[in-house]
């Protein structure tokens, strides 16, 4: 059994498929930037090595890169404070709701399996000045004053977008707390209405404290989520107006393949790399550290 | 263990009715977030029966009346959805399979056999998890540009099982842990060898994880944009997506046509996710919980 089991030939068989396409088409490519990352290559011809410059000038002196950064920064915080106190406050109610828990539960996702390219075009249209439903809405309920163009203006653009992604990701948020609400053993709840808890004292003391070790999970994904966030910003702005709306995906894309620096746009994949990896390694070591078991 | 405690967590619901004012609150909060939640769409598949020139009004939603069905025939013909149905479908189907396949080899590779690298290379497809797709599009489309493979099926192939197989593998890995390795033994004494026991108990005990990943894996493929965008321009490999994409571009002021088209692509995911919802769920949850 032993020797079957380290038979050298067997192992590499039933590795090396798998193995090589994650290598070839995530990390070998990842190396590759690194080293494009240090040229000045704009895509065709003879290109110079050029070190650290493309990353000092990112890190340093890019206003369009810290901007994204900044936006990320924005969707990361709008999506803590305002999606999930939601989704948790959601995944509670929803447990009383007796008969029509799966029902609810069903429409409350749906946003989240259509797809991102659907999803952006269809808000585009909802965000439209000329026929657009938000303003069709707030005209109908005689709040015309407020009527805009959503995503033409660089004040409210972002904030547009960054409700777009949270429509679309509420269902995954609100899923993982659900979840995280029904591992919780029904003879807490007993046990609580027997010491006489009221609702808020059972929420309040028991349940939430309970649901701790998912809404640091739900936080960790949710952080690296917002970093790569991107597609919805490409088809609904493209980073416009200004760069109001940019994202580090979305600079990237466009540095690469509109500008066609590939020079400096492999140099903002590392970093782009990098701060994601940083911020995992970190987010993990602060919020996992203790997760329990209930 | 994860699959089980996962199903009931979806499954058994909780009893604990409220009192009726609480009750009337609890709903008119639930109604409104569900609405917030499905009344884009409602507006979409509503807006795609009307005539173009209906648009501008300030109603919200318009009876339609009669309603353009032609709008979908325009979107179908024009938007060139079967040719770019069957291509999704294709690239779809051939990451799904061979990204469950794979995965199952190599976590059997890390749970069962014994080998000195196997923390390593498990850590490693660890790290493909976290790399952003966005950050391979530049290198990828340079190495597919030298390699001649951009504007083919493996473009799209190889990196969608790429990235799906670090998520694919450690929910396989997870599940396969609770086989017991007595099972195993027994077919070894039997004479069986490793492929003997991948194929008649390895793969049949490991169904339920595999149909999970494979349904969440579908979505994924089904609805991937940025890569197709990338790495196709031939109109022979275009994917889905591109219909909506190159409907609002060239036929811009065919409104209807335009809501059609996205009305068509969003049908069948919603389709295949109310018929496997549980599926999904256990998935994204097996998932995000790892």
């Amino acid at each position: 059994m032993d020797r079957l089991m380290s038979d050298k030939k067997t192992i590499f068989t039933l590795v090396a498929p798998g193995f090589l396409i994650l290598l070839s088409m995530i990390l070998l490519p990842i190396a590759m930037s690194v080293y494009y990352g240090t040229t000045d290559w704009s895509g065709i011809g003879s290109f110079n090595f050029v070190g650290l410059e493309n990353f000092k000038n990112i890190i340093f002196h890019d206003d369009v890169f810290r901007k994204s950064l900044l936006n990320a920064l924005y969707l990361t915080v709008a999506t803590i404070l305002i999606q999930h106190p939601l989704a948790i406050l959601l995944a509670i109610l929803i447990t009383h709701c007796g008969r029509w828990e799966k029902v609810l539960r069903t429409i409350l996702f749906i946003p989240a399996i259509i797809s991102v390219v659907v999803t952006a075009k269809l808000w585009a249209s909802v965000y439209n000045p000329q026929y657009g439903l938000l303003n069709n809405m707030l005209e109908t309920v005689g709040l015309s004053f407020l009527k805009q163009d959503w995503l033409g203006d660089p004040r409210f653009a972002i904030w547009s977008v960054i409700l777009v992604v949270m429509w679309q990701g509420f269902g995954y948020a609100f899923l993982l707390y659900y979840a995280g609400l029904k591992g919780v053993p029904e003879e807490l709840y007993e046990a609580a209405k027997i010491d006489g808890a009221n609702y808020f004292q059972l929420y309040g003391r028991i349940v939430i404290p309970l649901l701790a070790p998912m809404m640091r999970v739900a936080i960790v994904i949710a952080v690296i989520t917002c970093l790569k966030q991107m597609e919805v910003v490409f088809l609904m702005t493209n980073g416009g107006p200004g760069s109001s709306t940019q994202l580090l995906g979305n600079y990237l894309y466009q540095t690469a393949f509109s500008k066609g620096l590939y020079g400096y746009g492999n140099a903002i994949s590392v970093v782009f790399v990098i701060i994601v990896l940083i911020i995992t390694v970190i987010l993990n070591k602060i919020l996992t550290r203790d997760v329990g078991e209930y | 263990m994860v699959e089980e405690t996962h199903q009931n967590q979806i499954n058994i619901p909780k009893k604990r009715p409220l009192r009726s004012v609480g009750k009337v609150i609890l709903y008119a909060i639930m109604a409104l977030i569900g609405i917030v939640q499905i009344f884009p769409l409602i507006w979409l598949f509503d807006y795609s029966l009307l005539k173009s020139g209906d648009f501008f009004g300030n109603a919200i939603l318009q009876i339609p009346n009669p309603p353009q069905w032609e709008n979908y025939i325009s979107a179908f013909t024009q938007g060139k959805v079967l040719p770019y149905f069957i291509n999704s479908a294709l690239v779809t189907f051939v990451s799904v399979v061979l990204t469950a396949v794979v995965s199952v080899l190599l976590a059997y590779a890390i749970t069962r056999m014994k080998w000195r690298l196997s923390a390593l290379v498990a850590n490693i497809i660890l790290i493909g998890m976290m790399i952003p797709i966005h950050a391979t599009l530049l290198p990828n489309f340079i190495i597919f540009h030298k390699i001649d493979l951009l504007n083919s099926y493996w473009a799209l192939i190889l990196p969608y099982t790429a990235f799906n197989i670090p998520i694919s593998m450690f929910i396989i890995t997870g599940f396969m842990q609770t086989i017991p390795r007595s099972i195993e033994e027994a077919a070894v004494i039997d004479g069986s060898s490793i492929f003997g026991i991948l194929r008649h108990i390895i793969f049949p005990l490991t169904k339920p994880a595999i149909a999970t990943i494979s349904v969440v894996n579908f979505i994924n493929c089904w609805n991937e944009f940025i890569m197709a965008y990338t790495f196709i321009t031939a109109d022979k490999y275009k994917t889905l997506p591109f219909s909506i994409i190159q409907f609002t571009g060239q036929y811009s002021s065919n409104y209807g046509a335009q809501f059609a088209v996205m009305s068509l692509i969003a049908i069948p995911s919603i389709i295949i996710y109310l018929i496997f919802t549980d599926e999904i769920n256990k998935g994204l949850m097996a998932g995000s919980i790892k």
